[in-house]
């Protein structure tokens, strides 16, 4: 099958300023993918290449096996980061307007749109100018404009941020309806949990560069051999007792319990059986990676230590044991 | 990739639909009409109801002793009158329009002369003209008649004159009065002197003037003068209006859809260059629509003066033709401003330069329908940017250029749209994203060769 999204060798820069040094990313259908890093990565300048609102300066981008998102736009939907509306536009004009630019006829992009604006608990808003609404009805809005066209590929730059928990919950259901629907979801986020929860596939962007392109599966497979995570079966028990235990390099008090981080080169066997002699636990495991750790310590490091692409690379084969870092 | 049509007509759909409803167009479409109505009809009307006839007295100081009773002669309002109806150049019958007009305006002053001794003291009599402005009578000039004002001195080859000093309160319309009075007395003593009929004299010298008759192998057509000297200042500021409140309101759209942010979802559905095309076409339609609301209130007020067979239809077709391409070119430059900045007020400083352009191509306009083959007026009408005005002038006019100057000027326009659009693209693709400073000259270049 042709893969929903297809970037090779890609570059840009503004003028001095390098925004993607080089990316090559392969989407296939049907996937969801979190793209994911810091302020300033470069995920924004990607997807704008993707959505062919900017232009590589090198390498080749091609949706649905079309040499430009130009030739697909049809059947992508996109929600942007700074997303805006005709503030004295009737909400369903507005939303048929975008249907209806995308290839829907007026009365399936309105029919959709209601269905949708039910869908996320704004009914009765179609006649209401844009205005009119709350930043959160705005939000749920713009959200149903990238939808309107059911599209076959989804992007959605930061989909959640500003809005209430109710209304996150209301997005994401939405999102897996559209992926079970068999759209490819491309998903931009800083929030980790949003990214775990939805996303089968992360890709990190870090200053212009791919360093993480992991199933989420695989990652949740990892775990951090230095931390142990114990929850004594004795509330009571004296857990500082445990910095006595050989290997044992620190410990953290935690609400159930504690965090233990072993020395370097200790054995999490042995060092488990001699902490489970100390103190009874209800459950003792080895702590698994959090996509937030890998987040955190991927930037801080490659940040601290200006580290080389190869460096960087070593450092997360270590890290993944899968070696899946392109 | 290659346009959608289908895009480019619902962007502009949309665009035309929401300017065409907006107040401010609705303003704008109107602001003309309500100021000529105020101009031509309400202003003279208000003003004359509410001018208050002017009177006072105009000592005289006569070394002659002959201007005096020449002066309270020409002094009475109906020999003023009199006066400017003979000095009208059109015949009596065609004047009608006219002379009822002249009448109606602000009442003529009462001028009571006051003479006073041959030899009385000018010094004093400036003193008499001090006084405040609820005094009466009010004291408003004094004429000082030069002893040789009649009779020349001898030897002298021209005539004395006269000195005049006047009131702060006398205004200066009721002063060209007196002055034009002055006149007609000091002729008609001279003419008296001589022994000669001033009457016969003026009948002599009027001679009314036709409006003259254009033969042309197609027939016979009144070439009145009056009607040649509107019509290209007429096309010229229907394109000028046009232009302005379309390009204006395209700016100002554009300002605002970047401002907003809803750009970025616009772009996620169609290209650039669609975006573009369909919001030039929409405003091209909106001033348009303006230009032929204008035209049809033009047609129908000469209908009303029975001037509408003066007018030829082709040049209709022409306003709507230089329309067009005047708007293309600065429409296109306006939404490049728009796509530029991030506010109005950012977009006014660059509207500047262009403004001068386009003002500047009107402002020729009288000129270059004045004498429409002049080489300025030739030259102008392959100029860039001012060639649209210059030739709309030159086909307006009492004398239109040869066929190859006016498809010359078309072909020149058509290389600049072409040109211009080209740069609006390049930069309305980039300029679009981009937030904060406005970009420099040189940015803007570098946008040109980027895109």
């Amino acid at each position: 099958m042709t893969a929903a999204l297809e970037i090779q060798g890609v570059r840009k820069s503004f003028g001095d300023t390098l925004a993607i040094e080089s990316l090559d990313l392969s989407i296939p259908q049907g996937a969801t993918y979190g793209l994911i890093g810091p302020s300033g990565a470069g995920k924004t300048t990607a997807i704008r290449m993707i959505m062919s609102i900017l232009f590589p300066d090198r390498g080749s981008i091609s949706v649905f096996g079309q040499g430009s998102a130009l030739d697909a736009k049809d059947r992508i939907g996109y929600l942007p980061e700074e997303r805006g509306s005709y503030r004295k536009m009737k909400v369903g004009a507005f939303l048929t307007y975008l249907g209806c630019l995308k290839g829907r006829t007026r009365a399936q992009a309105f029919g959709r749109a209601d269905r949708l604006l039910g869908r996320l608990g704004l009914t009765d808003v179609t006649a209401k100018k844009c205005e009119d609404l709350s930043k959160g009805m705005l939000q749920r809005v713009q959200f149903v404009a990238a939808i309107v066209n059911e599209p076959d590929l989804l992007i959605l730059d930061e989909p959640f941020s500003g809005l209430d928990p109710v209304s996150v919950r209301l997005l994401k259901e939405v999102i897996t309806e559209e992926h079970q629907r068999g759209a490819t979801i491309i998903f931009s986020t800083h929030v980790m949990a949003h990214a775990e929860e939805l996303c089968e596939q992360i890709v990190m962007i870090h200053r212009g560069r791919k360093v993480l392109d992991e199933p989420i599966s695989g990652l949740r497979r990892q775990y951090d051999k230095r931390r142990i995570l114990l929850e004594p079966l004795d509330s009571g028990a004296n857990l500082l007792a445990l910095q006595a235990v050989p290997g044992v390099e620190n410990v953290k008090l935690n609400d159930e319990g504690c965090e233990l981080r072993l020395i370097a080169g200790t054995d999490p066997a042995t060092a488990i059986r001699a902490i489970a002699t100390v103190v009874a636990p209800a459950r003792i495991e080895l702590a698994r990676i959090r996509l937030e750790d890998v987040f955190i310590r991927l930037v801080s490091e490659t940040g601290a230590a200006d580290a080389s692409h190869e460096a960087l690379r070593t450092h997360l084969q270590g890290l993944t044991q899968t070696g899946a870092i392109s | 990739m290659s346009l959608s049509l289908r895009r480019i007509g619902l962007v502009a759909a949309r665009d035309f639909k929401n300017s065409i409803t907006s107040r401010g167009f609705l303003i704008g479409l109107l602001i003309m009409p309500v100021m000529m109505v105020l101009f031509f009809v309400l202003v003279p009307r208000i003003l004359n109801s509410h001018t208050p006839q002017i009177t006072g007295e105009v000592a005289v100081i006569d070394a002659t002793g002959k201007v005096t009773p020449e002066l309270r002669h020409a002094l009475v309002p109906a020999e003023i009158a009199a006066r400017r109806a003979r000095e009208a150049t059109t015949p009596p019958a065609k004047n009608k329009a006219v002379v009822p007009a002249a009448a109606a305006g602000p009442p003529l002053p009462a001028l009571t002369v006051a003479a006073q001794a041959p030899d009385a003291d000018v010094q004093v009599f400036k003193t008499w003209l001090i006084q405040s402005r609820d005094a009466r009578p009010q004291h408003l000039a004094v004429v000082v008649v030069q002893p040789d004002a009649v009779a020349r001195r001898a030897g002298a080859s021209a005539f004395g004159s006269y000195d005049l000093y006047t009131s702060v309160h006398l205004d200066n319309a009721t002063e060209a009065i007196l002055r034009d009075s002055v006149r007609a007395a000091l002729v008609s003593a001279r003419l008296s002197a001589d022994g000669l009929d001033a009457t016969a004299i003026g009948k002599v010298q009027q001679v009314f003037q036709p409006d003259s008759v254009v033969v042309a192998a197609a027939g016979e057509h009144s070439g009145s003068r009056g009607i040649a000297q509107f019509l290209p200042l007429a096309s010229g500021i229907l394109i000028f209006i046009g232009v302005v409140m379309g390009g204006t309101i395209l700016m100002t759209s554009t300002v605002e859809e970047k401002s907003s942010r809803v750009i970025e979802v616009l772009l996620a559905a169609v290209s650039p260059l669609e975006l573009m095309y369909g919001k030039l076409l929409a405003h091209l339609g909106l001033g348009l629509t303006m230009t032929a609301v204008y035209l049809f209130m033009g047609v129908y007020l000469l209908a009303q003066f029975s001037f509408a067979g003066l007018l030829d239809p082709m040049l209709i077709v022409y306003v709507l033709v230089f329309y067009i391409f005047t708007f293309l070119v600065f429409g296109s430059l306006m939404m490049t401003i728009g796509s530029m900045v991030n506010q109005m007020a950012d977009a006014q400083a660059f509207q500047g330069p262009m403004m001068i352009l386009l003002v500047g191509g009107y402002v020729l306009t009288p000129i270059i329908g004045a004498a429409p083959n002049s080489s300025f007026s030739v030259t102008m009408s392959f100029l860039p940017f001012i060639n649209t005005y210059a030739m709309m002038a030159r086909v307006a006019s009492s004398a239109p250029p040869p066929g190859w100057q006016v498809l010359a000027t078309l072909l020149v326009s058509c290389v600049t749209v072409a040109a211009v659009v080209w740069f609006a693209a390049k930069v309305f693709k980039i300029g679009l994203l981009m937030h904060g400073k406005p970009p420099s000259l040189g940015t803007l270049i570098k946008w040109a060769r980027m895109a």
